[in-house]
């Protein structure tokens, strides 16, 4: 299987800053590819550069085997790209929006049967003659899929494409996403869903710029930096989460603590069994027990190892 | 500079653009109705006192008697001399063109017949594009008839008349003077509005990002979103002609090919100006202060609703600073005074190089800013 993306220390610097900093990645075909990280650790300029929106300040990257610089033109005509929000036109139909984006690409005689296709893919053909502006949050995404889909594109980039929509439409669009996988497309998907990132066959999380972690949902989860040698995680379930949590931040031993709705998620030194945690908590011990590191855990060690880092440095 | 001449995809957005102003012809109309309302507001408010109209003498007479009448019009505030012309052809042409409002022809054997107590007269040609001037000087003209030369004294009381015509306007109509002005402002208020608020529409919207990740070049997006502005303007343009004509009664007197082409050139200037706004604002609410900025000093010293060579000299000089001057003075010269390329080819020239830097240097900074 031959990879859609492969990005070696691509590098955007603003002024004194680095933006994006020395990123190496590669994504596989047919894949649902997450990219994750907080809000301006550097994702859409990431994207806008393998968009060939944005000049890299070094490094290279390929996108469909297309050099994004020497050969932006046909990176844009390779791929498909959803922005951020609805990007579309709230003031055209459906059908208008389309027709636009179909002659955008000049895809000419074959343009009637591409939007029709697209309008079948994304099932918004009983919205057809619909203003953009009139519809729901979710539907406004599935036009822009539409419409970043009407040229057939092996890859497509998609912005944060569930941020703002109801979990029903949310559940819905990823769903497309996969059957969508399943006939060939890539995509490169940015999210601060942690669900979605479950779902995705590889992911990279970045951090101001740096490329914290790569790989697939589980190998993250067992990263040495997640769980640290000598440490283990518990999972403490309470009703006076503040509470609970300002006491266990002065336990002798607790290396991280993170509150998870109404659970604390703590790693301690393995020597602590979770009977002798409950007792320092004055809880009863059948609410701590131990726990794998989700995702979100993952993430959040990572960071916070990151930022050590650089505190010792 | 490639992108400059990639026109891909205009087509496409000029089938967007269009279907986009279709789907508001509300805010279209009224776009285009306000200004004219406020035209016709102030075209029968304004009124000015009338002084220091420019004027030309064709002195054919070397006498006392005509030398102590020109030091009377000289000495007046209703009329400067600003020219001595040599024949009688370049006094009218001295009118057509513009640059003055007000012409004498002092006679042959003026001075004699003044002495000789045969009552000469002296023709007048006033320009009658704007009918409050005209007004003015045709009242102050015939006055000068009645005033004693001074400095010139024959035994009996000297006695010599004025007789002005009134060219182009004979009836002194108002209209004739504001309705060229307001096509002016029209075509410029609305092409720099529009323009601005659609470009930097996309920007607001976040739909710029998604445009450019399309093949659509960058001269393709920007001609795109040009054209479907020539049209409306094009339609707005032959709107305003048609009022004037039919509803305010102007004839033009020149030629209405070279009238269209010129104001197609105009358009450089105004689409220039609103590509430019669209790049430096970041939001709709800018760029409409922005083009407000542009626009209020415009109305007020190009000549569009005051007459020019009433202003004082800093607001005249001010006044070449500004394109629209220049269209002003071209409308009123072929719609009024009949005027062609040879009595306006220096506003022509000046607007022209206006509009080809203007649009010039915008379009690069739009390409520069679609980077």
């Amino acid at each position: 299987m031959s990879d859609a993306i492969a990005i070696d220390a691509l590098t955007k610097i603003y002024g004194e800053r680095a933006v994006v900093d020395a990123i190496s990645l590669s994504v596989p075909s047919s894949s649902v590819f997450g990219f994750l990280g907080p809000n301006g650790s550097g994702k859409t300029t990431t994207i806008k550069m393998l968009c060939g929106l944005v000049h890299p300040s070094a490094g290279r990257a390929t996108v469909n085997g297309y050099d994004v610089v020497t050969q932006s033109d046909l990176v844009r005509r390779s791929i498909g790209y959803m922005a951020q929000g609805f990007a579309l036109y709230g003031d055209l139909t459906v059908d208008e929006n389309l027709e636009f984006y179909t002659r955008a690409y000049g895809l000419g005689a074959r343009g009637r049967e591409r939007k029709d296709a697209v309008i079948e893919t994304v099932g918004i053909g009983r919205y057809r003659h619909y203003l953009g502006a009139q519809l729901s949050g979710g539907w406004q995404r599935r036009l822009a899929l539409a419409a970043a889909l009407i040229h057939d594109p092996p890859l497509v980039f998609l912005d944060e494409p569930t941020a703002g929509i109801d979990p029903v439409a949310r559940r819905d669009l990823w769903d497309l996403l996969f059957r969508l996988t399943a006939q060939g497309k890539t995509f490169f998907v940015t999210t601060h869903y942690m669900d979605e990132a479950e779902r995705c066959s590889s992911l990279a999380y970045i951090y101001e710029g740096r490329l914290l972690a790569k790989g697939s949902p589980e190998e993250i989860r067992e990263l040495q930096e997640v769980t640290p040698r000598g440490s283990v995680r518990y999972t403490i379930a309470t009703d006076e989460v503040m509470d609970v949590f300002r006491r266990v931040r002065s336990i002798e031993g607790i290396r991280d603590a993170t509150i998870f709705g109404r659970d604390i998620h703590v790693v301690v030194d393995a020597s602590m069994t979770a009977l002798a945690l409950a007792g320092a908590l004055r809880l009863d011990p059948s609410r701590v027990s131990p726990v794998e590191p989700s995702l979100e855990d993952a993430f959040v060690m990572l960071t916070r190892s990151r930022l050590q880092d650089e505190r010792a440095s | 500079m490639n992108a400059l001449l990639d026109f891909r995809g205009a087509g496409a957005v000029i089938y967007k653009e269009l279907r986009q102003i279709m789907r508001s012809p509300f805010t279209l109309a009224l776009a285009i109705g306000v200004p004219m309302v406020q035209m016709l507001l102030l075209g029968y408010a304004i009124n000015t006192t009338v002084e220091h109209v420019p004027a030309a003498v064709f002195r054919e007479d070397r006498g006392p008697a005509a030398q102590a009448f020109i030091d009377g019009l000289t000495g007046s505030r209703t009329f400067d001399v600003v020219e001595y012309v040599g024949d009688r052809n370049a006094l009218r042409s001295a009118i057509v063109s513009g640059r003055v409002r007000v012409a004498f022809d002092i006679p042959p054997n003026f001075t004699a017949d003044v002495v000789a107590g045969r009552n000469p007269a002296i023709g007048s040609l006033i320009d009658g594009s704007d009918s409050a001037i005209a007004q003015v000087a045709y009242g102050s003209a015939i006055a000068l008839g009645g005033i004693p030369l001074r400095n010139f004294t024959t035994g009996a009381i000297p006695q010599f008349e004025v007789r002005p015509i009134v060219m182009f306007n004979p009836s002194m109509r108002s209209a004739n003077f504001f309705v060229p002005g307001l096509i002016g402002l029209v075509m410029q208020n609305i092409t720099i509005m529009l323009t601005a608020l659609a470009i930097v529409g996309e920007r607001e919207r976040g739909t710029l990002d998604q445009l450019l990740v399309t093949p659509i070049g960058t001269a393709g997006l920007m001609f795109g979103k040009l054209i479907p502005y020539v049209l409306v303007a094009g339609v707005q343009f032959c709107a305003v002609l048609l009022v004037m004509r039919f509803i305010f009664q102007v004839p033009i007197a020149g030629n209405l090919a070279l009238l269209t082409a010129v104001s197609l050139a105009f358009l450089l200037v105004s689409l220039g100006l609103g590509l430019f706004i669209s790049t430096v604002a970041q939001t709709q609410i800018q760029a409409q202060l922005m083009a407000i900025f542009i626009l209020l000093p415009s109305v007020l010293v190009s000549g569009a609703v005051f007459e020019r060579s009433l202003m004082p000299e800093p607001m005249q000089l001010f006044g070449y600073v500004i394109p629209l001057t220049y269209y002003i003075e071209i409308l009123r010269g072929i719609i009024v005074r009949g005027a062609g390329i040879a009595e306006l080819w220096r506003s022509m020239v000046a607007m022209l190089a206006y509009g080809v830097i203007t649009f010039v240097l915008a379009s690069i900074r739009f390409v520069r800013s679609t980077r």
